[in-house]
């Protein structure tokens, strides 16, 4: 079912064009990744869906708000999330329990499991102005659910973090994907691989290619067999006696499957009718950084 | 108003933890108890520090416990009102300017809760600081003159508590407005140097929130007409809500200024 719909979204600075006629629907527990790179729009697209910048033209429909104020159904998380201070965890968590609607007694005990949930149990007392980058970001996403949002927005939620600090928040959001709709923006990829549903490439405002990843995948897949041998000289007689058109670097061999009829039986029986010494056959489809560099960079 | 007591509490704490709550008050009582003591002592001081010429006699006027009262307000228009303002420049503009705004600005949150939290915990503690500073300089006066009339002294202290309210509300406003930058500079020319142009040139009218502070010491004679002070209260008044009104809309406005 689908949980926001975002029709021609526009945002314009002055003469410059931040976000171009952006559209697209979140379905109900899916994680969407907003892809791009700097100044692709997509942290203005999320103050946009946040509440925090008006859009300039074009309409954002949550389906299921039968309240007029629709931020105490979204959770945000920015970039580099920053907390008052003199303030602790738990302090902070349950004053942003609260003006989102909770009420007193139910909220510190749900800022307190929020918590503990993102591994704040015993950090959660202390005063912010202490926490190193990596804590920052979990009490960010702790601050961003403890009301149970339905829509989770998150800027860049791990680029700041350290690859241990990156981990545990991958971990994190994907437990959290379970309950809720995550749309997020990213320029590591291997996240977005790791979790989505879809995926929105942005380029200066534009949406220039959305789906799945599978099906992104598909499209731009570029299917390669690499065959790596023990000596060049097995790789430069593989290309002159096989049938098929081949790039050679070094003792590797990168057929192209997307070009011509190539089966992986054939290519078995051609390298078994002499011996070349092959060390690895591998079968290889265009990375989501490849894809990346095509659809954002080269369109 | 959605939030107030959260935010209230927030506010709250943040001066209790930034020690505001305690260094504000310690300043304007520090200065009320400076103020009849630097008086009753300085021709002594002068004597022994003074290297004054043999046969060489000052002449000191004849201070009344009310004139060293009155005689307070002036130090805390310029030092008082200089630290309202350095104090509380940032209170909007500064949240934005870090980004710790934005996780309030993306809740349901009522700009008038926000802005009236802050409005309600300044003013509180800069109004008690006021009548701390002055009930000191009050006792001090008490035992080094002659004592000052309470009913006419609580006149006078809660006139010069409308003068900080507009002060504090002016700062607020352009904080909500401006950047930090621009909130000292207008903050400071307003209410620092304005009320010297005022003083100067503003013989011309009788009615100003400026005049205030002048005003209040008019409680000290029966015999005065106090119209203009009441047409300056009422004025003062107006313009306190007007510039709430104009904070709220601007902090609204501004939102999205938050860095993100």
């Amino acid at each position: 079912m689908t949980l926001l719909h975002v029709d021609r979204l526009t945002k314009q600075f002055g003469n410059a064009l931040a976000v171009d006629a952006l559209s697209f629907e979140l379905k109900e527990h899916t994680a969407t990744a907003l892809i791009g790179p700097n100044g692709a729009g997509k942290t203005t697209t999320l103050s946009m869906l946040a509440g925090l910048l008006s859009a300039t033209d074009g309409s954002i429909k949550f389906q299921k708000s039968d309240r007029r104020d629709v931020r105490s159904l979204i959770g945000f998380l920015p970039q580099a999330p920053k907390f008052y201070p003199w303030l602790s965890a738990l302090e902070f968590t349950e004053m942003a329990a609260r003006i989102s609607g909770m009420e007193a007694r139910h909220a510190k005990q749900e800022a307190k499991k929020t918590l503990e949930f993102v591994g704040m149990a015993e950090a959660m007392t202390k005063k912010t102005a202490t926490f190193s980058g990596g804590m920052k970001q979990r009490l960010g996403l702790a601050q961003a659910i403890v009301h149970k949002p339905k829509l989770l927005l998150l800027d860049e939620p791990v680029a700041a973090l350290d690859p241990v600090g990156r981990r545990q928040v991958m971990t994190l959001l994907k437990e959290i994907q379970q309950q809720t709709t995550i749309l997020y923006s990213t320029h590591i990829l291997n996240d977005a691989e790791e979790m989505t549903d879809q995926l929105l490439f942005l380029r200066q405002g534009k949406l220039v290619e959305q789906g799945t990843l599978d099906g992104v995948r598909e499209k731009y897949a570029e299917p390669k067999i690499v065959i790596e041998f023990d000596q060049i000289e097995g790789a430069r007689l593989f290309k002159e006696s096989a049938p098929w058109s081949m790039t050679i670097e070094g003792r590797k061999a990168w057929l192209d499957l997307s070009d011509q009829a190539v089966h992986m039986n054939d290519i078995f029986s051609s390298l078994s009718a002499k011996t070349y010494n092959v060390r690895k056959v591998e079968r290889q489809t265009a990375s989501l950084e490849e894809i990346f560099m095509k659809v954002v960079l080269d369109s | 108003m959605n939030g107030l007591g959260v935010l209230l509490l927030k506010e709250w704490r943040e001066m209790v933890r930034s020690f505001k709550l305690l260094w504000i008050p310690l300043v304007f009582i520090f200065f009320g108890i400076l103020e009849p003591i630097t008086n009753y002592y300085l021709p002594e001081i002068m004597k022994t520090v003074g290297n004054l010429p043999e046969g060489a006699e000052f002449t000191w006027p004849e201070l009344q416990g009310k004139d060293i009262f009155v005689s307070l307000s002036g130090q805390y228009q310029f030092i008082g009102i200089l630290m309202i303002v350095l104090a509380f420049m940032g209170t909007i503009a500064g949240e934005r300017k870090s980004g710790t705004a934005t996780l309030l600005y993306v809740r349901p949150l009522s700009f008038t809760s926000y802005f009236f939290s802050k409005w309600l915990v300044i003013n509180a503690v800069l109004v008690a600081s006021v009548w701390l500073g002055f009930s000191a300089n009050w006792y001090y006066v008490h035992i080094l003159y002659d004592a000052v009339e309470p009913k006419q002294a609580l006149a006078f202290i809660m006139t010069y508590s409308l003068w900080i309210v507009f002060a504090t509300t002016t700062v607020l406003m352009f904080s909500a407005w401006l950047p930090t930058g621009g909130t000292a500079f207008a903050g400071i020319f307003l209410l620092v140097f304005y009320p010297f142009i005022d003083t100067t040139i503003g013989a011309y009218w009788k009615v100003s929130p400026w005049k205030l502070p002048t005003y209040a010491s008019d409680w000290f004679d029966p015999t005065l007409d106090r119209s203009h002070l009441w047409m300056s209260g009422g004025v003062t008044l107006l313009l306190i809500v007007l510039f709430i009104v104009f904070g709220i809309w601007m902090s609204k406005r501004n939102a999205a200024k938050t860095t993100v």
